[in-house]
């Protein structure tokens, strides 16, 4: 009896031991899961405000950096070895740079991406493809990459202006503003722009509602401006004995 | 913000952006030869001469020496200017009178009729010098023709921003 005891005992210990090993096996498998799918970077995530959640990151983003960060004109050269320089900073529309390179594998689907005529982007936003500098890329290849219509530049410059960490990654300019409105990376430049126009989106709910806060105030101010106006015209000045006079006492007169 | 290249510099005022490309000296012989990308590398430097677009717009990637494809994009407010360099030859000659640096644009030198493609409400203004042994076009295009008062000056403050370098 006392061995039968025994064994069940130790029977049962390593069917515990077993449904341990399957919970934790059951839990890694659903964290990689979350990250294939969805994962969020945590260096990423809490950098910038609405655009911070970046679906599954490549590189890590740089560090620091406000939401409303100051944008930078660009200053480069063409892939026909002209000199360009755009105007971001103060431009009557807003300004998408996607940085690029040749050689990076998930650039592939960017370069893609970015000649179909169906591309959408945020708001009637320019489109301007940044790579390295001449001798830090492969000039023919990247001509080979760039879909026609779409403007390349090589400028290092502005990949240091804006701290870009790798590539590929996606900044969206506010150009009246001359500040940053997004910025972040991803697998795919759609999954980008889909987080990039969610931080518009964002953006523009904060400024309707600052707007908002804004009219309140001045709709306060200037009811209570009315309110002293009228007081003072009927004598009331401010320490009148009236004015702390109980409420119940002045409706029974 | 500087824009420089192939012997001209520009310190371009608020507002403005530009190129400064090269274009074929016999623009046949190489539309027959290359594509329109790959200009620069294809053709020999005597083969090439320089060509500067300025303007208050996004400029767009397809654009001819003279702005078309980019003066329809124009707003009333906004301005093209043009550098059009011609060969060595040019320098000096009758058309081409030599100047000290590029010249300033009257505001009579400006009017529809001088547009090299007219567009509805735009007055353009064309003048040709040479600076530093080399021979310019400088082409303007004004988006609205009534505010020559006002834009004009804005040609002229990127005129006289504009170094050459001699040849």
């Amino acid at each position: 009896m006392t061995v039968l005891v025994g064994l069940e005992a130790v029977v049962l210990v390593l069917l515990c031991l077993l449904v341990a090993g399957l919970l934790r096996s059951h839990a890694t498998i659903l964290r990689r899961l979350h990250e294939l799918d969805a994962g969020l970077d945590a260096e990423v995530a809490p950098r910038r405000g609405g655009a911070s959640r970046a679906p599954r990151p490549q590189i890590p983003a740089p560090g620091g950096r406000r939401a409303t960060a100051p944008a930078h004109d660009v200053v480069g050269v063409g892939l026909d070895e002209e000199a360009v320089a755009v105007r971001v900073v103060g431009a009557p529309t807003d300004t998408l740079l996607v940085f690029l390179s040749s050689g990076c594998s998930t650039c592939g689907a960017y370069w893609e991406a970015l000649g179909d005529p169906r591309l959408a982007l945020p708001g009637d936003a320019r489109l301007l493809v940044i790579v390295r500098d001449v001798n830090e890329e492969h000039p023919a290849l990247v001509q080979e990459l760039a879909p026609a219509g779409v403007q390349v530049l090589h400028a290092t410059t502005a990949w240091n202006d804006y701290e870009v960490p790798g590539s590929p990654y996606v900044v969206l300019v506010d150009g009246e503003a001359g500040r940053l409105r997004g910025e972040g990376t991803a697998a795919t430049l759609e999954q980008v722009l889909s987080m990039l126009g969610r931080a518009s989106d964002d953006g523009a709910h904060r400024a309707r509602l600052d707007a908002r806060r804004g009219d309140k105030a001045a709709a306060d101010a200037t009811r209570e401006a009315t309110v002293d106006d009228e007081l003072l015209a009927a004598g009331v000045r401010p320490g009148d004995p009236s004015l702390y006079r109980p409420v119940d006492e002045e409706v029974g007169g | 913000m500087r824009l420089a290249g192939h012997g001209l510099a520009i310190d371009l005022p608020a507002r403005w952006e530009g190129t400064i490309g090269r274009r074929p000296a016999d623009p046949g012989a190489a539309e027959a030869a290359v594509g329109p990308r790959r200009i620069a590398a294809a053709l020999a430097e005597e083969q090439l001469l320089p060509v500067a677009h300025l303007g208050t717009f996004a400029l767009p990637a397809d654009r001819g020496d003279f702005g078309s494809g980019a003066v329809d994009l124009m707003g009333a407010d906004d301005v093209f200017l043009a550098l059009v360099e011609y060969g060595p030859e040019c320098a000096g000659s009758a058309l081409f009178a030599r100047r000290e640096r590029l010249p300033q644009l009257e505001r009579g030198q400006f009017g529809a009729a001088r547009l090299q493609r007219v567009q509805k409400g735009q007055a353009g203004a064309q003048v040709f010098c040479t600076v530093g042994e080399r021979a310019f076009c400088i082409y303007a295009v004004l988006g609205a023709a009534g505010r020559v008062a006002r834009l004009a000056p804005e040609v002229n403050a990127v005129l006289a921003a504009t170094e050459v370098e001699p040849r």
